[in-house]
């Protein structure tokens, strides 16, 4: 920016592009050269086309492949045997050994050219359109060379030399520069084989020259060349700086993203390292944040910087290098490191660079996008967990994006901070979204949090529907979604006519917002955007060669692994980015989440069941696991423990790096729950306090998980019959959520105070929690919740007397449905148990006469819970049943019932702590 | 004064012996500092010194007679022997090697020097490569320019000047000019902890070459790794140990070592000009202006550091002289950075600030990790409303140092122009670690925290308050510190601030609407918490101004009589006009 530093060029010559063209000629020979290059057959000769345009558009790295290395790719895509191009690359190569010989080469690359005016085809004839890929990249290669000063030709020249003689000494070589370090080798070297290559080289010009009889002009070359052309040149031969030999920290290279050959690229000095072309690194560059968002944490720090630093020492003017230092140390927790970077990128950049970037159309804003650089600050701070800074910030970008009026940069700041709102427990906004703040000064009255949410999600879609910005309003409208999934829509101001208030949240409405927001990907389906997919593509296409023939994953897909297949495989590149993908999968997970808090078991997992097996590629690892997560819970509600840590050891060994969030949470969870069904006390509150820590992390404090937490304490206190304290902690949970608005979580307090109250024998008092839960559930739409509470309500009526249980039955008749249809085994068996008792507790009902009403659900009941291993209620339906029996007579029913009955409460008074392998992992 | 005499003729020696290894910096540098020492009046005639330095008998004399200098101020000095040569007579090759380097012709120096065996030679043949590939080098970052930015050249050399330099260090035939050489290499190299043993192998050998000196000066970044260096205590070390203060920000450390070692180097240009810079880094400008004066009377074709007097000049806004040093030094040399940096300076002070900003880009073109050239042309930038390039050009000044405290405040000055104060905050943060007792800096950080954006009170307050603990001249904080602490309804703080505040004008005696805004408020505050007496004071000391606070005094007195009116103890009369 500062006019220092010329604008950056496009495209510079080196000996890697020279070898691509040599193989451009063998691909499409000039008409003059008189045999063509012999192919065995047409698909290998497409090959060599496709691979010609890989190499051209790969982004699996940011240096160009030596020579050897191309030798060897060269080798894998037409198999050892057939060494001609190898023979004729190396042959051309080394046949260039003075400037005129690559004058003359790159004048004889232009005529493989097909002009415009070529139309006289022959059958054979391989003609290179000058606008197809291939030719643009032959194009620009003449240009660069044609524009290249004396001086740049002379270091073509010698890195041509370097290039090849690397090749030839590729392994030996290696071995002495490795060793060169440690100075051991005291034998006498030659003084001056130390004079550089250069001047190997230059001794060799001369003397062809000379040879040539054509030493009549002298040859100077340290041309005083005007300057205009010193700016043209564009060679951009870089040496890897001899500093990096000693860099210590060469990183545990992570195995899949980086080749394992890095560590030894540091090691070479002076060797030539030319970069690729600026788009195929802004391609890598944008691949590799891709992968860090997707793999979090387990992707490779240092490696990765190590790379970054290299990149850096290349191309200082590529100032994107910070951008993705700072997502890297964003991804491992590094705050200062993140701050300096993400400061750093800004300063040097001021928004203005990038693949994605879209100069304004109006040339009025010259002055840098800092407003951007806020919105990441506040996006930092959020992910750190300072939400207050983040807030700040925020403020500070809506501030400044309204002021330069870049309405683009508002519209994601908006959705930034809804994000920001919904997502943190923040119970007051006073003071921080101060009095600078428009869009709610206007309204000129306080609002909740709550409220605000809301208007500024609503401000937030309609600004990215005008402004078109597909991704923001689908991501608007799943916000949307969320917010109408958990809050009641209260008219915002507080007077007015309140019969049209009605105090409940609309499914409809969430349904219709989740519908919206994936009509993204029709938007999406028929123009791809051909940068990344070009890129991704040939890049995948190379790095299947790397792979050893057959390999695991092409086997498993079809068959036979032949390179050709692994072709078919790959391509077909999906059209559609993946961003949009995520955020189509994440719509199916919120649905899973609605679902599973409007009662309907099945969808829920259908569409946790759909994220798992159609957005995994595209998803980060973080989401997939909580899709599976979803999935395990399910398991274990409905088909027991034995098959839920079945599956979470699956899920462990598939997300081994993320193994420290969700995945773990979720084995807690369940282990609780099963210690609390065993009745394995001290277990379950071990497990429990395990939970807390775990919901205030460093990086702030997950308000979700420590409600849950706090929940799951007091269901624990109540299996340990203390009541007191159980309601005590159910209460100060009663109070934290009314803080914080959570109102879901409410009615599940309510309900455990209500089952409070009913254990310690106050049904009295437990009833206006049991009413208060349901009328929230009601207002929720929160419909297995509403049965449960009304099972419970049930309860509390037959533990008044007998003279409640028609009630408590009518009561219970009236949720079965719901139960039986979405309810887990542990709801069924409590509704059975329930039922059965009011009509025990019923004194117009006789045994004799209606056994079965009885029996058939608590039989139910009975191989439900001992699924389950719930040995407290297992205990009590065999009890049940052994009274039915011996009313009825049935004495040997009875003792066997009998016998089950014993057998739980001995397994209830005497926890086995046999398998538990699963507890000992923690 | 004999350690006067000791040092005059180690110089003397050290200066032929640097200038035939063709170091001319370090014999430069040497020479300077033999001149500025003291000249005995007794023994000294311009004559004898001309005549008797080529002599070999007169060298042989210094050898022999082994000098032990007596302790100045009860420093023991270590004496340390002055280097026997090897070969007294240089060959004929080495005097031919020699003028082709004296022509620049480095690597036909190398050539002739190649089966040459002495010490010298090797040196003096390294020596040719070094520079030959240094050379090569600055053409290849021209040549090079790649794309996306300079590329990184590299002195082809140095892989087998290291390779050469290190057997020959471990056999134990390497001289101390050869350390130096190879401490040279290893630095560039990267590895820094070898290089820095070298190096003080090689300075504590043969102290006498600056060169060495500065090279190892640049590698202590650090306190740490400055106190940890195994020294021997020779009177250079002093120089170093100076220099090497200054660097780490230890300035008056520094200004202590200068001032001392002007007891024996008394007409030393480059002492004065250090302790000039010292001075300059204190605030000290006026002392500053006073020692460039002298310097450029006794050396007036001096360019280096005239930068820094320049700066000096701008800051006390004397444009004329300001424009005479430009002249001057634009006479001397007119491609030297610091020249182009003066212009600079000049212009900026015209308000001419393209003209500013295209000078200072000249200086960056001629030395592109001109660190104060990148600066001030971001202030150029700031003045220029254009921000991006500011910040642009700041960052480029911060990669260079990232201890650059002007540039982290200008960076945080752009930001807040652009009105992203919370942003800018980042910076000034950084400015003010780097430069804690700097009370501008918490200044401005305070006046960031104090915008109508963040309204942060209570931290600018905290802010200010450091700015008025650490010697703000301004006088500003306490100012807005009793403001602040009155916004925030705090009355007895605010009244505590403001006494504060009519205390030092008093004492500075300067008079303006502050003062009147102090007498006011005290006034007033004195008289709701019916103090009168104080109260009273205030008020007739406001009567000396005049404007609408003299009305509102004379009314408040009118108040206060008539409330005291039911205290008859008080006497009012005394105060009635």
């Amino acid at each position: 920016m500062a006019g220092i530093v010329k604008p950056p060029g496009e495209f510079s010559i080196t000996p890697h592009k020279v070898s691509v063209c040599i193989l451009l000629q063998i691909y499409a020979p000039s008409v003059q050269i008189s045999l063509p290059f012999p192919f065995a057959s047409v698909a290998q000769h497409n090959r060599l086309g496709l691979f010609l345009l890989a190499l051209t558009k790969s982004c699996d790295d940011i240096l160009e492949p030596k020579l050897d290395e191309l030798i060897s790719q060269l080798r894998e895509v037409f198999g050892v045997l057939n060494p001609r191009f190898v023979d004729h690359l190396t042959t051309r190569l080394s046949a260039l050994s003075s400037p005129d010989d690559l004058f003359n080469f790159f004048t004889q690359m232009r005529r493989i050219l097909g002009g415009p005016e070529s139309c006289v085809l022959e059958d054979e004839q391989v003609i290179l359109d000058p606008a197809s890929n291939l030719g643009m990249f032959l194009r620009r290669c003449i240009l660069a060379f044609n524009l290249l000063a004396f001086e740049g030709v002379c270091h073509l020249l010698t890195n041509i030399g370097v290039y090849c003689k690397e090749a030839l000494s590729s392994c030996a070589s290696y071995e002495t520069t490795c060793f060169e370090d440690s100075s051991s080798n005291l034998e006498a070297f030659p003084e001056y084989e130390n004079m550089d290559l250069e001047n190997f080289v230059f001794k060799k010009v001369t003397e062809e020259i000379e040879a040539r009889k054509r030493a009549s002009e002298r040859v100077s070359f340290h041309l005083h060349a005007p300057k205009a052309l010193f700016d043209l040149v564009e060679d951009i031969e870089a040496p890897a700086d001899p500093k990096s030999k000693h860099s210590d920290k060469v990183g545990e290279a992570s195995p899949y993203v980086h080749p394992p050959n890095y560590a030894l690229k540091e090691f070479e000095p002076n060797s030539g390292i030319f970069l690729r072309t600026n788009w195929q690194i802004q391609g890598y560059l944008q691949e590799q944040a891709d992968a860090l968002e997707k793999n979090g944490s387990s992707f490779s720090l240092n490696a990765f910087e190590l790379i970054l630093r290299q990149l850096h020492k290349l191309a200082p003017e590529l100032h994107r290098v910070h951008f993705l230092r700072y997502l890297n140390s964003l991804c491992h927790d590094d705050y200062f490191a993140a701050l300096e970077n993400l400061h750093r990128y800004f300063d040097y950049s001021a928004g203005t660079e990038g693949i994605d970037f879209v100069p304004p159309a109006s040339g009025s804003n010259s002055f840098g996008r800092y407003e951007i650089a806020l919105l990441f600050l506040g996006m930092m701070h959020f992910q750190f967990g300072h939400p207050k800074q983040a807030l700040e910030v925020l403020t500070e970008a809506v501030r400044v994006s309204q002021q330069l009026s870049n309405d683009t940069c508002l519209a994601y700041t908006l959705a930034a901070i809804c994000n920001l709102l919904s997502e943190i427990g923040v119970s007051n906004t006073a003071g921080i979204l101060g009095s600078s703040f428009s869009p709610l000064t206007s309204i000129g009255i306080s609002l909740s949090v709550q409220q605000q949410l809301f208007v500024l999600l609503r401000g937030s879609l309609k600004r990215a529907e005008s402004l078109k910005l597909k991704r923001l309003v689908a991501s608007n409208h799943l916000a949307m979604a969320k917010f109408d999934l958990t809050h009641v829509q209260r008219p915002l101001v507080s007077f007015g006519p309140k019969a049209s208030m009605k105090l409940r949240t609309c499914p409809t409405n969430v349904c219709k917002e989740l519908r919206l927001s994936s009509h993204l990907i029709s938007e999406f389906g028929f123009k791809s955007s051909t940068m990344t997919t070009d890129g991704a593509f040939s890049t995948a296409w190379l790095k299947n060669l790397q792979k050893p023939l057959g390999s695991a994953i092409l086997s498993q897909e079809n068959g036979s692994g032949s390179n050709e297949n692994a072709f078919q495989f790959c391509v077909q590149p999906s059209s559609i980015p993946g961003s949009v993908l995520q955020l189509i999968g994440s719509s199916y997970l919120l649905r899973a989440t609605a679902w599973e808090l409007y009662g309907s078991a099945p969808l829920a997992r259908i569409n946790a069941l759909v994220y798992a097996t159609c957005f995994t590629d595209a998803s980060s690892s973080s989401d997939a696991a909580l899709a599976y997560v979803k999935l395990i819970q399910h398991l274990a509600v409905f088909r027991g423990y034995k098959e839920a840590f079945a599956a979470l050891k699956i899920a462990e060994e598939k997300f081994l790096s993320v193994s420290k969030s969700r995945i773990l949470i979720l084995k807690l969870q369940l282990l609780h729950e099963r210690a609390l069904h065993r009745g394995h006390l001290k277990l379950a509150q071990q497990v429990c306090d395990e939970l807390g820590v775990l919901a205030s992390s460093v990086t702030g404090v997950d308000m979700e998980l420590k409600t849950e937490a706090s929940l799951r304490h007091a269901r624990t206190l109540l299996a340990a019959n203390q009541y007191s304290e159980a309601a005590a902690v159910a209460h100060s949970l009663f109070c934290m959520c009314y803080k914080f608005n959570l109102q879901v979580e409410n009615a599940t307090v309510l309900l455990l105070l209500a089952e409070v109250h009913k254990r310690s024998g106050n049904a009295v008092l437990g009833l206006p929690y049991a009413l208060a839960s349901l009328s929230f559930c009601q207002s929720f739409n929160l419909d297995l919740l509403k049965a449960s509470a009304t099972l419970t309500l049930a309860e509390l009526w037959l533990s008044l007397g007998s003279n409640h249980a028609k009630r408590a039955l009518s009561l219970i008749q009236g949720a079965l449905p719901m139960i039986l249809g979405h309810g887990g085994l542990e709801l069924c068996a409590r509704a059975y148990i329930a039922e059965a008792k009011c009509y025990l507790s019923d004194p117009s009902f006789s045994v004799s006469e209606n056994s079965e009403v009885v029996l058939d659900p608590l039989s139910q009941a009975s191989v439900e819970l001992q699924v389950l291993e719930y040995h407290e209620l297992a205990a009590e339906t065999f009890y049940l049943m052994a009274i039915v029996f011996h009313k009825l007579g049935q004495l040997e029913e009875r003792e066997e019932a009998a016998n089950s009955f014993k057998k739980h409460m001995m397994a209830l008074e005497n926890p086995l702590d046999d398998e538990d392998p699963l507890f000992n992992v923690l | 004064m004999n350690s006067k005499e000791s040092c005059r003729s180690e110089l003397r020696i050290a200066i032929r012996q640097l200038s035939d290894r063709c170091l001319y910096s370090a014999s430069k540098w040497a020479a300077e500092q033999l001149t500025g020492i003291e000249q005995d009046p007794a023994n000294f005639t311009p004559s004898n010194t001309r005549f008797q330095w080529g002599s070999s008998s007169i060298r042989r004399r210094f050898r022999t007679n082994e000098i032990t200098s007596t302790p100045i101020a009860g420093v023991s000095y270590v004496s340390t022997p002055v280097m026997e040569e090897d070969d007294a007579v240089d060959g004929d090759f080495y005097l031919l090697a020699k003028s082709y380097f004296d022509c620049r012709e480095y690597r036909r120096a190398a050539h002739v020097l190649r089966d040459q065996t002495g010490k010298k030679s090797v040196f003096l043949r390294c020596y040719a490569l070094y520079l030959a590939g240094e050379k090569r080098k600055e053409e290849e970052v021209i040549e090079l320019e790649g794309p996306l930015g300079k590329s990184d050249s590299v002195n082809r050399e140095l892989v087998s000047l290291e390779r050469e330099l290190s057997t020959l260090c471990k056999n134990g035939s390497i001289d101390p000019f050869g350390l130096y050489l190879y401490g040279l290499v290893l630095k560039e190299k990267g590895s820094e902890n070898v290089a820095r043993t070298v190096l003080v192998e090689s300075v504590n050998s043969y102290p006498w070459n600056w060169n060495a000196w500065s090279e190892l000066q640049s590698l202590c970044t650090t306190i740490d790794t400055l106190n940890s260096l195994n020294l021997n205590n020779h009177w250079m070390k002093d120089f170093f140990l100076a220099s090497a203060y200054q660097e780490i920000r230890m300035h008056s450390e520094s200004l202590a070592k200068y001032e001392y070692l002007q007891g024996t180097f008394g007409y030393s240009n480059y002492i004065q000009a250090q302790i000039a810079k010292a001075q300059y880094s204190l605030r000290e400008f006026q002392q500053v202006e006073t020692i460039f004066e002298e310097l450029l009377r006794n050396d007036p074709y001096r360019v280096e550091d005239m930068d820094m007097y320049s700066n000096v000049l701008y800051a006390n806004e004397c444009s004329s002289a300001l424009s005479y040093l430009a002249h001057r030094v634009f006479m001397t040399d007119k491609y030297r950075p610091e020249s182009c940096c003066i212009i600079g300076n000049y212009y900026s002070l015209k308000g001419q600030h393209e003209k500013s900003v295209m000078y200072f880009r000249r200086a960056l073109k001629l030395n592109k990790n001109y660190l104060s050239a990148w600066t001030l042309m971001g202030h150029e930038y700031i003045e220029m409303k254009n921000t991006p390039a500011a910040v642009d050009a700041y960052r480029r000044a911060i990669d260079i140092n990232p201890c650059d405290y002007r540039a982290w405040y200008g960076l945080g000055q752009a930001y807040e122009m652009m009105g992203m104060p919370f942003y800018a905050l980042h910076y000034f943060r950084k400015s003010v670690f780097l430069q804690p007792n700097d009370s501008r800096l918490w200044i401005s950080m305070a006046h960031c925290y104090e915008t109508d954006q963040l309204r942060m009170l209570e931290e600018a307050i905290k802010c200010y308050r450091r700015a008025a603990n650490c010697n703000d001249r301004e006088a500003i904080a306490l100012h807005q510190l009793a403001k602040l602490q009155y916004e925030l309804g705090r009355p007895e703080e605010a009244a505590f601030y403001y006494k504060k505040d009519l205390e030092r004008m008093e004492a500075e005696e300067r008079e303006g609407p502050n003062m009147v805004e102090a007498l006011l408020y005290l006034a007033t505050y004195y008289k709701t918490q019916k103090r009168f007496e104080e109260a009273e004071v205030y008020c007739t000391r406001l009567l000396d101004f005049t404007g609408p606070e003299k009305e509102t005094a004379k009314s408040l007195l009118r108040g206060m009589r008539t409330t005291q009116s039911g205290f008859p103890s008080m006497n009012v009369e005394h105060f009635s006009p």
